[in-house]
Formats: C-alpha cells, structure tokens, sequence
C-alpha cells in the first residue's frame, strides 16, 4: 500500500506499526472504556521525520493524533477513525543541561521522573510531579499542561515549560517560547497558549524546561482525621492562613484502605480521613512552616500527627499517595476516576455532595486528591461485570462535574478535556468562549488536522474552510488492508 | 494624550463593561480603528499605531467582583488601579504578585497587556503564573472568558496568558482573576557594594548554590561602571535572618563589600528604579539567560547609561536622555537570542527604530491569531510585534 510505505520510508519500518498485538496498544490511552484502531501508528526519532510525517498525512488527508506515553486520563490520544498515530516515545534524548541559567532541553519522550534523575547529582530537580510521572513523557506533560502534588507551591506545567520547537500543520518546524533562557518573548505567548492544547495545536518535539534547586530541606507530615469534614477543615484553615506548603494531599478512609493494601505502609485503618503534607525551604523556615501547620492539623481536629520516621518511609508513603489509583485494584474490580476542581474552601461541602451521590446510585466513591489545589480525584468503585453499573458510574462521574461547577470550579484541574469531557465544556464555556478558542486552534491549525473530536463538543470549521477530515472508505481499506 | 506619538480624534469612557463592549461593537461595526488605554503609563510603548480614531479608557470598570482571601484568589476588573487591588488585599494580609513602577495610576488591564514585571518576579513569577482567569471584549465587541476562578484548570486553551503583553492587539482585557499570597512577617535585605556585572551573577550563583529563596536581587547602576545589588529576603523572621546571614557570608567568601541597607537607603533605590521606569525619556528593556545578560553588560560600555539590573531574571533597564537607533541596532546584534524592547523613545526618534526588533520565527502564526481575532485590523493595528 502506498500510504503505509511512504510513512516507512520516513520512520523505517521498525518505526510503523499497521497491524497485530503492537497496533492494539495504540487503540487507547489511560482512559479505559473507549478503543479505536488507527489506520497507523509512525513513532519517529527526529523532528526532520515528525515534520516529514505531518505532511504526509496533510497530503493522504490522514487526521493525526499525537501520543506520548499513552497514559493521559481523559482520551487526548484516543485514536480518531482512520488517523495517524504520531508516537514521540522513541525521542528520548536529554539534549542540553545549562546549570547557570537553570535551563534545560529534552526531547518530548523523556520521561517526566529522568528529568529529576538525571539533575539530582548536581542539586536540581525539574517541579511537575504527576502521579504518574515514573512513565508519563513531558511531551505529554506540556500537553495536558500537567500537574501534581508539589505544583501547590511551585505552579504546573506552563509554568516550567517555558519553550519549545514545535511541528505545526502545514510541517514547518517552528520555534516557540524561551529557548535560551530569556525571561520572556517578543509577540503573542505561543508557548503559554501552546502548553495544555491537548495536541490540537501540533506537535512538540523539543521542550525547554525550567530547573529548580533542590530545597535546603523537607518535612513531611501525616496526619489522620475522624471524617473528611476534619480533614477538608484542616486544608481550608492551613492554606487560610497563609501558610504554603508544597504539597497537601487528602485520602479518605477508602483510598487508605487500597493504599494500605497495596504499599504496606503503615497508616491506620480506623480513621476517616488522611492528610499528606510537604513542607521545603530554608531549614529555619520549614521548622516553622511545618509547626505552623502541625496547629492547624490540631486545631483541626487531628486524631494523630506524625511525620514519616526516614526517607525510607518518607519515600513509601509518597508511593502509596502516587500509586493511589493503580491500588483501588485491591478494594474494586473497577474504578472511574474523575478530575475537577472547586474553590479550596469548599472542600468539605463539595466532598459531602460526592458522597451522597454516590450513595443514591448504590456505589462507593474513595477520595485522593490535591486538597491544597482544590483538584479532586473521586474514584468511583463499580464492577463492571454487572450489567450498567460502568454507565451508572459514568453517570455519577457526570454529576460530580457539574457539582464542581455549581460550586464555581472547573471541569479539569490535570487530566484534560480530551474525549472524555468535550461534552461538558458548553457547561463551563459559553458559545463566545470556545468560539474564541477556535481563533486560537485555527491560527495554528486551519483545516483541524490535529487531534479531531477533543476538546471541543461539537465540531467546528475554521472559517469557511473544511473542518474534520472524514477519508474515503477505499482509502482507509487501503491503508488499513495492506500494512 | 497621544499613543506612541500619535493623538485620537476621540476618547471615551465607558461606564462599565457592559457599555464598553457596546462601543467596541459599534466602532467595528463602522470600520474605525480603535486603542484601549488604562492608567496610561506605558503609551509609549510599541511602535506608532498605524491608524487611530477612538481611545477606549478601562478606568471606569474598577470594581472588586469576587475576593476570597480564604481561597487566596481576587477577581477584579480591569479598570482597578494595582494600588487600590492591593489595598483590598491589604484588609486580609494578602498581596498580588505584580510589580509596577506607578501603582497609583497603573490598571491591572495595563499591567496584564503590558506583561508588567519587577523585581519579585524572582520568586513569584510574572503575571503569566499568577493570572488565572480573564474576560475580554474582543475587536468585534463580543465579550469572552478563559480560564476561571479556581488555581488550578486545564479546561480550554490558556486564553488568559495569551492576553499577557498583547498590548491590546486581541482585544480589551475587562476582569482577571488572580492568584495571591500571603504577606509575610518580616522582611531583610543584604546590600553589596561596587560590584561588576559578572560579580553580580556570580553572587546569584551562589544564592541559588546555598538554595536560598531570595525575594529579589536588584542590581543598581552606582554612577560608573559598577553596581550596588539588593538581595531581599521575606518570611518567617527566623528563616529570613538564617539566610541573611547566608548572603553576608557568601559576600565575605568573595571579598565583598556586606551590610544590610537601612530602611531610608532602601526607599532611596526603589525610588531610583521607580523613575528609571517612568521618567527616561529613552526606557530600554533588556531580557537574556542571565549568563548572557551579564556578558552583554561586561563587554558593552554601558557607563553612561542608567541601569537597573535583575540579574537572576535575565532582564536589565537602560535608561538615557540621548540614544539612538544605531546603539539599539547594535545592542540587538551583541545580544542575540535576547530581546531589546524599547519601552520608551523620544517623539523624533519614532520611525527611526522598530521599538521591538525582528520578530520571532513563531510570527506568521501570531500574524495569523490576530486576523482571526480581528479580521478587519482595527484594534490598535501597526504597534505590536512585526507591525500586528
């Protein structure tokens, strides 16, 4: 077939995937539920090929979806019909490290933990910390414009990434943002505009990222509570206060239960709530910080207060927050976990509003979630054996996001719209909103190339030009027959 | 008033935003070219607009719509001066992150079009890291949103930063939503003396060596060739003292002159930076890797220039009463990978030097989100970047 082989003579052979067991990992991303077969997967080593491939696709009339590690949560690499998959997992190269400037240049495959690895020696760590960060890339990092516990204190993605070379739709290579450490660009911030676009936008292939000195110290403080309502007390009061620490992550009895359950750690069973802080500074300021905090946990109504006995510990009970979905295995058969954000002061509401939903469609819902952000994770609990329960989960996710809204927040705090909540965006966005949100896709990408169907709840054209590219059917058998 | 030279026939001052975004509409509508102004501190800014009828002024959009200290956030409109946003924050012990050098006249619309910054841009970052949520009128007079309200959203594309530095090419900013932060309990600051620019960086090296968490380190021009620089450090007292004690060690590691600068002498120098902000009537605004900045600093002869320096930022002000395009042109050259912006220029020097030097590569796209945005080319057209 023509198409698969002119993508081989790009990306060689090795580098395609048209068929078999290889293929179907490509079919879908962390968001389970959904699978779509793309008409080919290309997982290019170079910018040169990125670009080559792009204008392939344009020529083919192949929509593209751009896939990093594959583990975004809301579908942002879930295949369209017919589409070419852009891979980035084998561009994987650290290019530049500029300690002085703080600065540093990777490819988008790298994965977001080997920045820090690959800086510890020297003193520095790279802040965005998704959960997932031991196998998420920071292609899809600048994507999702991706966050994470320590982000309370230190900001999100857009706040790290600060340029990148970039594959747009017509195949140009285009530089955008700050390459070489300059504080800021001339002309619109294509870079800041650019980060969280879910891939609508095109294609990263270099990103540059901010550094940050590791902290002269940190503290970690656990601290366990009879209900939620104590513990969403105790974060509304602490950050009330002003007191910042760098991360504040909640876990309700549920969540401790699979945590438990699956690290080991050693947190009670008996409690209803749990709340995992770190503090970092200059050594004076974190003794007072964490004292500071540890009144407020009190104050609060804390049932125990304690701070994790070595780095050992320290490390496992960061493990079991971070690997928190991965353990609801242990407590459920299957789990739908949901992203939204409220003001942080009405976390304790918002929590009860959860729970009772969940209680009025006969299912369970576990919490663990950023409390510092006011970024909530329910995971809600269903067996997916049982005839409806997956669509009544879904349901109940659905409610829970517009109880965000009610309440003021949004519908993602760090997973995205992607697939998965396009529906919702006409509930957050008025029509004039996302209409000018198109002014932004269009001037990227005026034929809507990239990423199809994400986003967005209806499809749109960008002016009067043809929108969604829908392939013939002879072309897509033709594609998908011969590879 | 003029901007960048150039007066308008007219100039109003909608009542809110309501009406303003009537205006827009209807200046569109009849093909008029328009600009929007706030506090007015930085007309001078950017390039002559190449057509001018009406000037739009925020500053009658000034209400507070929804402050929750509790949540450390602040949504306001645009027309608001940053001192009175500040003074609402104030009652609850809280603070923006902005730094400008007028705060009694400069709009937060100002600010965000401008991507105004100063010295504590080192810690908190600029407006693009604390801004989370926007409205504006767009150039066809339809009012949008991006972003929200809450710190943390990833829904839509980030409208919000694509406002910061627009300079109003988009549209009218009328009400952002910030992030904010608590104010801290004590403050200190360590002044070092007659250092050159490469001893400048050399000392933010080390503070970042030490992982101490300055607030700021400014850097002052001290009449010659040479600087005095300001480290300032804010917190809880016993961590402000600990890394006070830091800097002044590191400073007598490196032979330098220490003392901490008495409340007089420090209102002394932010005056300085306050005027060498405002007042110059040539206002250059440097941006390069820090590294970079220094070495341009070094090997230029910059003796005769004011300069307020922030090293650690990668940003430098020259200020002067007599420049000239060539000396721009050539700082662009020797700079190279940085920005030179200039921020501020005589009336017959206009024309003479593009206030923001050759585009980015990114420009046809930029080009092409201000058509999208205004395809008839009437919201403050020619002053922006490559001539949007």
């Amino acid at each position: 077939m023509a198409a698969v082989s002119d993508f081989i003579a790009i990306v060689g052979e090795r580098n395609t995937i048209t068929e078999g067991s290889e293929l179907r990992t490509y079919e879908a991303d962390g968001l389970p539920g959904f699978r779509v077969r793309p008409a080919v997967v290309v997982l290019p080593e170079t910018t040169e090929q990125v670009a080559a491939c792009v204008r392939l696709a344009r020529t083919l009339g192949l929509p593209i979806v751009p896939r990093g590690s594959g583990t975004g949560l809301s579908g942002g690499a879930l295949p369209v019909e017919g589409c070419v998959v852009i891979g980035l997992s084998r561009m994987k190269a650290i290019l530049e490290v500029d300690l002085p400037n703080r600065r540093m240049r990777v490819q988008p495959g790298v994965i977001n933990l080997n920045i820090s690895r690959h800086l510890a020696a020297a003193g520095y760590y790279y802040a965005p910390d998704p959960s997932s960060q031991s196998v998420c890339s920071i292609g899809g990092n600048v994507a999702e414009n991706s966050g994470g516990a320590h982000c309370l204190k230190y900001g999100f993605t857009v706040n790290h990434a600060v340029g990148a070379t970039i594959v747009t739709a017509d195949g140009d290579i285009v530089s955008v943002g700050a390459h070489g450490g300059e504080p800021d660009t001339l002309g619109y911030d294509l870079m800041g505009v650019f980060v969280g676009s879910e891939g609508l936008l095109g294609i990263v292939t270099e990103v540059v990222v901010r550094i940050l000195r590791t902290p002269q110290a940190t503290r970690t403080i656990f601290a366990t509570f009879p209900t939620t309502d104590e513990a969403g007390a105790a974060v509304s009061a602490i950050i009330s206060a002003g007191i910042v620490p760098a991360a504040i992550e909640m876990m309700d009895q549920l969540a401790i239960e699979a945590i438990v359950a699956a690290t080991r750690v050693d947190w009670p069973l008996d409690v209803g709530a749990a709340l995992l802080m770190d503090v970092d500074g200059v050594f004076a300021e974190v003794e007072h910080t964490a004292e500071s905090a540890i009144g407020a946990l009190r104050a609060a109504g804390a049932i125990e207060i304690r701070s994790p006995r070595d780095d050992g510990e320290r490390a496992l009970m960061w493990k079991g927050r971070k690997g928190a979905f991965a353990a609801m295995g242990r407590i459920s058969p299957n789990y739908y976990v949901q992203d939204g954000v409220i003001p942080r002061k009405e976390i304790v509401p918002v929590l009860r509003d959860i729970a009772r939903l969940a209680s009025e469609a006969g299912l369970r819902v576990a919490n663990v979630f950023h409390a510092g952000d006011g970024n909530l994770h329910p995971l809600i609990l269903y067996d997916g054996r049982i005839p409806g329960q997956e669509a009544l989960a879904e349901r109940v996710g659905g409610e829970i996001l517009k109880t965000c809204i009610r309440y003021g927040g949004s519908i993602t705090g760090e997973h995205g719209v992607g697939f998965d909540k396009a529906a919702y965006m006409g509930d957050l966005f008025t029509e004039d909103d996302l209409a000018t949100m198109q002014f932004v896709r269009c001037a990227f990408d005026r034929d809507v190339i990239f990423n199809p169907n994400k986003v967005f709840p209806t499809p749109r054209l960008c002016g009067d030009r043809p929108g969604v590219y829908h392939p013939h059917a002879t072309e897509l058998a033709e594609v998908a027959g011969r590879g | 008033m003029t901007i960048a030279g150039v007066a308008p026939r007219n100039a109003v001052t909608p009542s809110g935003i309501g009406e303003l975004a009537g205006v827009v509409r209807e200046l569109y509508a009849d093909g008029k070219p328009f600009a929007f102004v706030g506090g007015g501190t930085e007309l001078e800014l950017g390039n002559a607009p190449l057509a001018l009828d009406t000037v739009v002024a925020t500053t009658a959009c000034n209400r507070v719509i929804d402050y929750a200290p509790e949540d450390q956030t602040i949504t306001v409109e645009a027309g608001m001066t940053v001192a009175a946003v500040c003074a609402a924050l104030a009652e609850h012990h809280q603070f923006l992150a902005l730094d400008v050098p007028d705060p009694e006249r400069t709009t937060i619309g100002g600010a965000i079009a401008t991507n105004a910054y100063g010295r504590r841009r080192l810690r908190f970052g600029s407006i693009k890291d604390n801004i989370v949520g926007i409205a504006i009128v767009r150039p066809d007079g339809v009012t949008a949103r991006g972003g929200g309200k809450v710190v943390k959203n990833v829904a839509g594309f980030d409208i919000p930063k694509l406002m910061v530095g627009a300079l109003g090419t988009l549209g009218a900013v009328v009400s952002a939503t910030f992030r904010v932060h608590p104010c801290s309990e004590y403050s200190a600051a360590v002044a070092l003396r007659k250092l050159t620019a490469g001893d400048v960086l050399r000392v933010c090296a080390e503070v970042v060596n030490a992982a101490l968490v300055p607030t700021s380190i400014v850097a002052f021009d001290n009449g010659g060739e040479r600087y005095d620089c300001v480290v300032a450090f804010d917190g809880f007292r016993g961590g402000v003292d600990e890394q006070v004690r830091s800097t002044t060690d590191i400073a007598e590691r490196l032979h330098f002159g220490a003392s901490q600068p008495s409340p007089a002498e420090l209102d002394l120098l932010e005056a300085r930076e306050r005027s060498a902000r405002c007042e110059a009537p040539w206002r250059v605004q440097l941006g390069a890797a820090p590294t970079k900045l220094a070495q341009f600093l070094t090997q230029n002869d910059v003796s005769g220039i004011g300069r307020i320096y922030y090293p650690a930022i990668g940003s430098a002000i020259l200020t002067g009463n007599d420049m000239s395009a060539a000396t721009i042109e050539r700082w662009r050259n020797d700079l190279n990978a940085g920005t030179v912006v200039v921020a501020a220029m005589p009336l017959d020097a206009r024309g003479t030097v593009d206030a923001w030097g050759a585009p980015p590569p990114s420009w046809p796209i930029m080009r092409q989100l201000k058509t999208n945005f205004d395809p008839k080319g009437l919201c403050n057209p020619g002053r922006f970047v490559g001539g949007i």
